[in-house]
């Protein structure tokens, strides 16, 4: 587990993080959410070792960061917001100089390079020269890269920046896997849907300072007071407005302009109040089609525009 | 282990640009074409005329020689730290097992790796020199150390520069700002101020203390028939020149290469402050009642 307590960091004029806490448990997709300069790639930074904090302390379980910075090389893959590749390098060449300087021994580079190549799927580019791979190839790369040296805890400062939708599921699917072999991936991203659908966990960052953390659900639950449901009927959507009005744990019913049928609710209570409210729709022959809370990933996002109010995202 | 994948990774890069190639060939084509310019300007080849032509040509292919290792070996080296960071891949090697022993030294020996291809690639040219006679091994040996030297000071010079320094284009031009002043102001201190270089009891030619680490004076002392020349060391001792220029030379890299792995890892300043209270502890102050 990894364990940051009252961290702060100031560069000159600038307080980049302040007494800012958390707890990230082993095996989760932590994200972390957060508009431009909110202190993201500076928590990641200081998580890799590569910067210190001007007070606070960061452990991974029993260790301090800045006691042991080696040991820190040793559990942390860390992939920044950029490329940084050597363009005239092959791809089996950039991985095997990664393996070279994590000190991996030489007799174990051919088999390292293969597997990671296979698991990012680029085994088939392995003697192109780095500055030919498309971008999303090249992100797959600096993960393998990140990987090379089979670290616990991966640090991704938005992976998915500047990738298709497809580079994007497929990095998706990536993350999915390496969470499946254990490993704990602290990731930023400003792509609020693709989060809530990666991430255990999410902790949204503004100023530096901790705005709220947790499992998604928590947090959504958290910051929006309840879940909200969309309800699609076949017919007769007004009498189902009336009924979900009547009901105590419903508020905010509104059905869309454009369809009538479809309907939004607040809804605050546990799935067997929710189970009721179905059951008060069925039971008064109204012909419910879908019944489902919206997507989380929607919700993060109104989530993050409601605590991030009036900072700048772009 | 981390040192030679540094090294396997800069020499792969290096040669696979095409601009490594044609600096040797530019190289090898103005030592050559001087090289003939001067052969073909001679009268004829006879008698005791041709030792005197080989000990002229070798003295002309030294002192080219030795102003393109000036001119080269900070192109090879004074990028070498900060173009990692302008490339953005500072960060990844930070995070690897990579000491700054290894960082500095790989980097180090790849860029010189490079000018002493240079100087290795001149010694069929040097050759021609034995063709006519004139130079002796021992002679051809010490103007070989003095290029070595000369490629090893400028290499660790640019390379502590790129260290120091964020941006590639300003370390490029300290470093050679540096050969300029280290190779030109002991002769301009001469000329300006008229400082004589008087002949000692015994025949030698003393030049003064600022010469005692310059790489033209050096060079020449190590050229034939310039044995005569000396220059003044500590307490009225004097020395040979390219002797004591190989010693401060050692030196210096030696100086250069540690501050180079100090400054190569991040904060320098706030890893020497806490070093510094480490060992000097602070003042008590004294609290009277």
């Amino acid at each position: 587990m990894i364990k940051i307590e009252h961290l702060n960091k100031r560069y000159r004029t600038v307080q980049a993080l302040q007494d800012f806490s958390l707890e990230i448990p082993r095996g989760s997709i932590y994200g972390l959410i957060g508009p431009n300069g909110a202190g993201k790639t500076t928590l990641l930074r200081i998580l890799a070792a590569l910067i210190s904090p001007t007070t606070g302390k960061v452990w991974f379980d029993d260790e301090e960061v800045s006691m042991v910075p080696a040991l820190i090389q040793r559990k942390v893959g860390y992939m920044p917001d950029f490329f940084g590749v050597y363009p005239d390098l092959t791809t089996v060449e950039y991985l095997e100089f990664y393996a070279g300087i994590h000190n991996i021994p030489r007799q174990k580079h051919t088999g390292t390079v293969n597997d990671l190549l296979e698991l990012v799927d680029l085994s088939s580019k392995r003697d192109e020269l780095v500055e030919t791979l498309s971008r999303g190839m090249k992100q797959r790369l600096c993960l393998a890269r990140a990987l090379v040296h089979d670290p616990e805890v991966l640090l991704l400062d938005e992976p998915a920046s500047g990738l298709d939708p497809r580079a994007r599921v497929e990095l998706r699917e990536l993350l999915r896997t390496l969470q499946g072999m254990g490993k704990t991936i602290i990731i930023s991203s400003h792509i609020l849907l693709e989060m809530a659908e990666m991430c255990s966990d999410v902790a949204i960052i503004q100023g530096g300072k901790l705005v709220v953390s947790g499992d998604v659900e928590q947090v959504t639950h958290r910051i929006s007071g309840g879940r909200q449901l969309e309800i699609r009927v076949l017919e007769r959507g007004a009498d189902a407005v009336t009924a979900l009005k009547r009901m105590g744990a419903i508020s905010n019913v509104t059905a869309t302009e454009e369809n009538e049928n479809l309907i939004q609710a607040d809804f605050s209570g546990d799935d067997r109040a929710l189970h009721t409210v179905l059951a008060e729709l069925i039971k008064q022959d109204i012909p419910v089609v879908s019944f489902a809370p919206r997507s989380s990933g929607g919700l993060l996002e109104e989530v993050f525009m409601s605590v991030t109010e009036g900072s700048s995202t772009s | 282990m981390t040192f030679a994948a540094l090294l396997t990774k800069e020499l792969r890069l290096r040669l696979r640009r095409e601009r490594s190639i044609w600096v040797i060939i530019i190289y090898l084509l103005v030592m050559g074409l001087l090289g003939f310019l001067f052969l073909s300007r001679q009268n004829g080849y006879s008698g005791d005329v041709l030792s005197q032509v080989g000990g002229q040509l070798y003295i002309l292919l030294s002192v080219v020689q030795l102003l393109l290792i000036m001119f080269i070996t900070p192109a090879f080296t004074s990028t070498s730290i900060n173009g990692e960071k302008e490339r953005q891949t500072y960060d990844l090697l930070l995070c690897s097992r990579l000491s700054a022993f290894s960082l500095v030294a790989g980097k180090l020996v790849a860029g010189l790796a490079n000018a002493l291809l240079l100087i290795a690639a001149s010694i069929p040219l040097f050759s021609l020199v034995f063709f006519f006679g004139g130079v002796s091994p021992q002679e051809f040996a010490e103007t070989t150390l003095v290029f070595v030297m000369t490629a090893v000071v400028v290499g660790t010079f640019s390379l502590f520069c790129s260290t120091l320094l964020n941006r590639p284009q300003v370390s490029t031009v300290l470093s050679y700002m540096f050969c300029i002043i280290w190779a030109l102001v002991p002769w301009l201190l001469t000329l300006l101020l008229a400082i004589s270089t008087p002949a000692t009891g015994s025949g030698q030619t003393a030049f003064p203390f600022p010469f005692l680490w310059n790489p033209i004076l050096a060079l020449v002392s190590t050229l034939p028939g310039q044995s005569q020349l000396v220059v003044r060391a500590v307490a009225g001792h004097v020395a040979t020149p390219w002797k004591a220029y190989t010693i401060i030379s050692l030196i210096a890299t030696a100086i250069l290469f540690l501050l180079s792995m100090w400054f190569v890892k991040p904060n320098p300043v706030g890893r020497l402050r806490s070093l510094t209270r480490r060992f000097v502890p602070r003042k008590q102050s004294t609290v009277t009642a």
